[in-house]
């Protein structure tokens, strides 16, 4: 199936749950979606089998300053699931504020996600509920709970990384 | 990657140090008598935080970085992180320049799948033929070394094209080079088919059907021996692969034994490709200017490492250093893959089944940590670099 082709059939299958699509590449459709909607797109791309599950980005966008009296706002994170077909390229975007950084697991659907949820899991702090195995994939066993090292408030000293002081 | 139950069972941990390989990684099986019920994989031994560390250096610096990524297959992960920003630069490399970065790709991948015989060959207790490839390699090490002066980190890439070139006499190196090593797969493919000691070992152990293959997610050989046509060089050409198509190389058995001959036949067809870059080598520049600050926005960048497809996600937010860079590596995909295949099999066919997927550690794991006796703490790069002068004085 040639990339057009491929991206005409996923925008199709997806355009009921997305809120959004963009095509930022020409390989690539980009659809946001809200978080509950995900495993019924998920599962649609399986039944038309559009694609595999290729990786999980997560991306962390905390607040912006706010000026003097303005009330802050709250960061979000945000977690893409590529979909890759050929040369094709299709993305799930969830945003998630930091108060309810919460995904289901879709290992129900893809049991390969599971390292891709564990890795988010202890980089980002998503809580992916209903993952078979949530246990530390990477990090350390001594790592402190809650430090959560690819969040941009977590520092990086003289080039490399150090875990915030412990109070 | 379902965790198995274990309750009640004996439970054979192998690792972290020495898993059947030189790299650490923990794996757990529960075993009835001699067989595998259930497998359970930790990594993170080699964890070095590349992706965090991306975020503070700049873009030129992060070649040189996350080719650090890997010791086996640096020079793709280089190439896939200088596509991505290029794309998103809006620049293009000049053809000299893509047909020299195949050209590299190609020998690591030479370089890869002969490592990969001799540690699967070992693991198989067929020492001749691991130290046999592994002489053999050092052909395609050597070769390397000439074109680019490093053995390892071969440093080839910049951002906008290339800093290596190649003239009469290298080119001839390189042909000489590829006519020994051609004859040498022709060997390896005819022990590896026929010997029955070598094909007691492989054939029909961990067999992964294609289906089983597509579900656990697996890439690369590992993928292409079970049958599923999965090769990014051939479904989304990058580079020079346009110019120099590769052919697309499966087996359908699906077990060790079919891993091996596609890896050896791919091998095979690296050296046609090599000898076609070489013969139609294009002319011109090397290298085109790419600006400091790269202009905003997100790009996917997929390459197929000699272990399967290599993905990078970069995200730029105007500066001259990436907001975010996400590296997904082929061997994190085919981890599955083992643990479920496990199930069944004797625990004497567990190394020859993780040696199997070809797994790279440091691949996966991206955080210097130090833990000595009295104490355990993280140490900054400025501290680790001034421990290295020191022990080295």
């Amino acid at each position: 199936m040639d990339t057009e082709a491929a991206l005409q059939t996923v925008e199709q299958l997806l355009k009921e749950y997305a809120t959004e699509v963009k095509q930022p590449e020409q390989n690539r459709l980009d659809f946001s979606i809200s978080v509950e909607n995900l495993l019924e797109a998920i599962k649609t791309l399986k039944a038309n089998q559009w694609g595999y599950l290729s990786f999980i980005t997560g991306l962390d966008h905390p607040a912006p300053l706010t000026a003097e009296g303005e009330a802050p706002t709250e960061g979000n994170l945000e977690v893409l699931y590529h979909f890759a077909q050929g040369a094709a390229v299709a993305t799930l975007r969830i945003s998630l504020p930091y108060s309810k950084a919460e995904v289901p697991s879709v290992c129900g659907l893809i049991p390969s996600a599971s390292l891709y949820e564990r890795e988010l899991m202890e980089m980002f702090g998503v809580n992916v509920v209903g993952t078979p195995d949530p246990r530390r994939l990477l990090l350390p066993d001594d790592w402190p709970e809650g430090v959560y090292p690819l969040r941009k408030s977590y520092q990086m000293v003289g080039g490399a990384a150090e875990p915030p002081v412990e109070t | 990657m379902e965790k198995q139950d274990s309750n009640g069972k004996f439970i054979v941990p192998i690792g972290p140090q020495h898993p059947a390989l030189k790299e650490p990684g923990h794996f757990e099986f529960a075993v009835e008598g001699e067989i595998v019920t259930g497998a359970a994989v930790r990594l993170g031994y080699v964890h070095r935080g590349i992706e965090k560390g991306a975020e503070a250096r700049n873009w030129t610096q992060n070649i040189y970085l996350l080719e650090r990524v890997c010791g086996i297959c640096s020079h793709i992960h280089a190439t896939a992180y200088t596509l991505g920003v290029e794309k998103l630069a809006n620049v293009v490399a000049p053809p000299r320049a893509q047909a020299i970065r195949t050209l590299v790709a190609e020998l690591e991948r030479i370089h890869s799948h002969l490592l990969w015989l001799g540690v699967a060959a070992h693991e198989g207790g067929f020492d001749t033929l691991f130290m046999f490839s592994w002489r053999d390699r050092e052909t395609v090490m050597d070769l390397l070394e000439m074109i680019t002066g490093n053995r390892v980190h071969y440093s080839t890439n910049i951002l906008g094209g290339v800093k290596i070139d190649l003239d009469d006499e290298k080119i001839t190196a390189i042909r000489k080079g590829l006519d020994f090593l051609e004859e040498r797969t022709h060997h390896y493919l005819k022990v590896i088919n026929t010997d029955e000691t070598f094909l007691g070992r492989t054939r029909d152990v961990g067999t992964m059907s294609r289906q089983q293959a597509e579900e656990l997610g697996a890439v690369g050989p590992t993928a292409r021996a079970s049958g599923v046509p999965r090769d990014l060089r051939v479904e989304a050409p990058y580079a020079g692969y346009h110019e120099f198509p590769v052919r697309l190389i499966t087996a359908t058995e699906g077990d060790l034994h079919a891993r091996f001959v596609v890896r050896m036949n791919e091998c095979l067809d690296c050296y046609r490709v090599i000898r076609e870059i070489l013969d139609r080598l294009p002319g011109g520049e090397l290298a085109t200017r790419v600006p400091r600050r790269i202009p905003e926005g997100e790009t996917i960048s997929r390459v197929e490492a000699p272990r399967g497809e290599l993905v990078y996600f970069i995200k730029s937010t105007g500066g001259d250093k990436p907001d975010r860079i996400k590296v997904r590596t082929p061997s994190l995909c085919n981890w599955g893959t083992v643990t479920s295949v496990a199930v069944g099999h004797k625990l004497a066919d567990m190394p020859m089944l993780l040696a199997g997927i070809d797994p790279c550690f440091s691949c996966n794991d991206r955080m210097v940590r130090v833990n000595r006796p009295d104490q355990s703490q993280t140490w900054s790069w400025e501290n680790l670099r001034q421990y290295g002068i020191e022990y080295y004085r």
